[in-house]
């Protein structure tokens, strides 16, 4: 499920947990970049505020392609710009109505921002919205979580795992150009996290691609060192920009084992490991970013085209990034099954209830009613 | 005051947000049936509101809700946690201990359900069973929350130097930024310091978990006593006065009954103790266990009826034989004794 829940952290503290990262180019203005992040999965309504002590961020960094074919590698350059979103306590105006406003820290400027208001606020070259959207996230997890757990492909239910639910959303449209300067390469590497605010700062999720850490790091099966250790707190809490040598041991066995295991499910090999046992896409995807070419137009799919394009040795052709409506969950089957070298693997759930719009805020209105929470399945309890 | 070293989330927007989810579960509920999990999730957090706002309506909705699952999902040892945690509140220690039971067979273990069955041992004055359950779960993982399980175990054993080590050690361990768990860990140390009679002590953590949250009644209510001790009456009386309008608890009543009595404020006493008394009896009649309790200490006290305050005093003391309660019983049982003959 993208990122919902993806560790006991982020289940037992819902208001620190994200579950989705966009970032696009903008359909609506050329030359834009919008950036969406959604967090608390699953019980908002339009009357959750956001926490208070909790600092939402986006951070960017210039990245390049350093490498391609089997050792593709993006350089990660050092200028680092956020948007940094924090809220106060609400006040309650007449009626009883709570309002909630907060504060957007942008590279230029501080922007302030009403929860809920669907116009945003534009201020300092910048268009801002904070509040409860329609989940923009969808999956048939009987299908997903049922592989883990029948170790094959199983049938999908073709159902949306997440229909009608809603999440809180923040999005933020800004000129691309002005990020880096008129000197930076077109290439931007994005992560979300979330904060801890006051003197004791620690970073409680974190966020690059999509299904890093559920589809791939959830899975202990495969792995050949740790098999009784869930991973995904400790890889929370690491700066997507730069991994701790710690750990990267425990993450490198996790993927290699995981995705190896993904890669048998059709009974044929796609991804030949090394004499080491790494898989090719280990050290691509623990470079946990989303990465998109801000000089491209704006692309309906092209979730990881830049990235697989890199392991091609082949220029790439689209915006890569994550737009709301991109069917992440094939294209992550697919390239972890058969690489592209066989049929589209498919959960049978192509799109959400109500598509995000090409327009600001970009995502749908939270769902006054949503249906019972569904069913899941490989998960560990 | 080490309460300003954690940066928690809003206590106003703490509870919107879990009244919100609250409301969620239940439309979702109102749309279909909710799997296990979600009724069990519904469950805790209506009585962790409950247990916050001073509310037992919320605590009752929770245990009649756990009490349903466990009929409908009787294969679901979810649903037995959540309806042992529910009868542990009711102070139904044997029926709740025999629902753990059944959802570790029906496949529910580790430290969930033992966290649970450690908790009814202490509030049942096992406490030899309750620590060997405790350590291992602080040498299992020594979080937040083990460790300040120990450390309310070392207090309820009167192990005051053990306790305010490990609430510290608790404390530095807290990462979150959820003020419930933070606020409740402060309560117990403030309590433990009061029980003991170190007021000055007790002001100092029931504030910091009154500060962190400003609905906590419990918190609140105790704040009041401990001023009222400290001969603050005209600030403990708004609290106490406020505490008692809002919530359907008789402890407030009772309490604010009585610093009226020794403001020299009878009538208005009166009127508090008789709304007490009928509560309390309300509630004994309803769940006798969770209240005996506290209205013999309200009959034993402000109520005036030590006959009425000995038989709820073995009532307790008969299902759980804490030193605490066996000290209730011995006051109920003296006052009896010192009784001007009728």
């Amino acid at each position: 499920m993208a990122d919902h829940g993806a560790g006991p952290r982020s289940i037992a503290n819902p208001e620190i947990d994200i579950c989705d990262l966009h970032a696009f180019p903008s359909p609506e203005h050329p030359g834009n970049l919008v950036l969406a992040m959604n967090v608390c999965p699953f019980l908002p309504s339009a009357a959750t505020l956001f926490s208070d002590a909790i600092d939402y961020r986006i951070r960017l960094r210039p990245v390049r392609v350093a490498s391609t074919g089997r050792r593709a590698a993006f350089a990660v350059g050092e200028p680092e710009r956020m948007f940094s979103f924090t809220f106060d306590v609400p006040r309650t105006l007449g009626g009883g109505r709570r309002v909630q406003s907060g504060i957007c820290r942008a590279p230029s400027g501080e922007v302030p921002v009403t929860v809920g208001d669907e116009r945003g606020t534009q201020s300092s070259g910048i268009r801002v919205f904070a509040g409860c959207r329609l989940d923009t996230f969808f999956v048939d997890q009987l299908f997903s979580g049922g592989i883990r757990l029948s170790r094959r492909l199983p049938e999908p239910t073709a159902i949306n795992s997440t229909a009608g639910q809603n999440a809180m959303s923040f999005v933020v449209e800004t000129d691309g150009a002005a990020l880096f300067g008129a000197g930076a390469g077109p290439l931007v590497a994005i992560v979300a996290e979330t904060t801890t605010r006051g003197s004791y700062r620690a970073r409680q999720d974190r966020v690059g691609r999509p299904e890093i850490k559920n589809f791939i790091m959830m899975d202990k099966a495969s792995d050949t060192v740790n098999r009784d250790l869930d991973v995904r707190d400790l890889y929370s809490e690491e700066d997507g920009f730069k991994l701790r040598p710690d750990y990267l041991g425990c993450y490198r066995a996790r993927l290699n084992g995981s995705m190896a295991f993904y890669d048998a499910l059709d009974g044929k090999t796609d991804w030949p490991l090394d004499e080491q046992g790494n898989h090719p896409l280990t050290e691509l995807l623990l470079a946990d970013f989303l990465v998109v070419d801000i000089s491209k137009p704006f692309a309906e799919v092209s979730y990881f085209e830049i990235e697989s394009a890199m392991l091609r040795g082949v220029p790439h052709q689209t915006c890569g990034g994550r737009w709301l409506n991109d069917d992440i969950v094939d294209t992550v089957f697919t390239l972890l099954v058969n690489n592209g070298n066989g049929p589209r693997i498919s959960d049978g759930v192509d799109q959400t209830t109500a598509p995000a719009s090409r327009t600001f805020p970009y995502l749908q209105p939270p769902n006054p009613n949503p249906p019972p929470l569904p069913a899941l399945v490989g998960i560990p309890e | 005051m080490m309460a300003t070293r954690f940066r928690t989330t809003d206590g106003t927007i703490a509870l919107v947000n879990l009244d919100a989810q609250i409301e969620s579960l239940e439309r979702q509920a109102a749309r279909g049936r909710l799997l296990s999990r979600w009724s069990a999730d519904l469950v805790d957090r209506l009585t962790l509101r409950g247990q916050i706002l001073g509310c037992i309506a919320d605590c009752e909705r929770a245990a009649a809700m756990a009490e349903r699952l466990a009929c409908q999902a009787s294969a679901d040892g979810l649903a037995f946690l959540a309806r042992a945690r529910t009868r542990a509140w009711m102070h139904r220690f044997e029926e709740a201990l025999a629902d753990l039971d059944a959802a570790e067979r029906l496949g529910t273990a580790g430290a969930e359900v033992e966290a649970e069955r450690a908790a009814i041992f202490q509030a049942v004055g096992r406490y030899d069973e309750a620590m060997a359950l405790r350590r291992a779960a602080v040498e299992r993982r020594a979080d937040f929350e083990a460790l300040g399980a120990l450390a309310a175990l070392h207090s309820e054993r009167g192990e005051i130097g053990a306790a305010e080590h490990w609430f510290g050690e608790s404390r530095e361990r807290f990462r979150g930024v959820s003020p419930f768990g933070l606020a409740q860990l402060d309560f117990q140390r403030g309590h433990m310091w009061q029980e003991q009679g170190d007021l000055g002590r007790a002001r100092e953590w029931l504030t910091c978990a009154w500060r962190r949250l400003p609905a906590y009644a419990q918190a609140e209510g105790h704040l009041a006593r401990v001023e009222a001790a400290l001969g603050e009456r005209e600030v403990a009386i708004p609290r106490l006065t406020r505490l008692a309008g809002a919530s359907d608890d008789p402890d407030y009543a009772s309490e604010l009954a009585g610093i009226l009595v020794q403001a020299g404020r009878p009538e208005e006493a009166g009127v508090w103790r008789a709304r007490a008394g009928v509560r309390y009896g309300e509630l004994v009649a309803r769940h006798p266990a969770a209240f005996a309790d506290h209205a013999a200490e309200f009959w034993l006290t402000v109520g005036g009826d030590p006959r009425r305050a000995l038989s709820l005093a073995k009532q307790n003391f008969a299902v759980r034989q804490t030193p605490r309660a066996h000290a209730l019983l011995s006051r109920a049982m003296l006052a009896c004794k010192n009784e001007p003959a009728a």
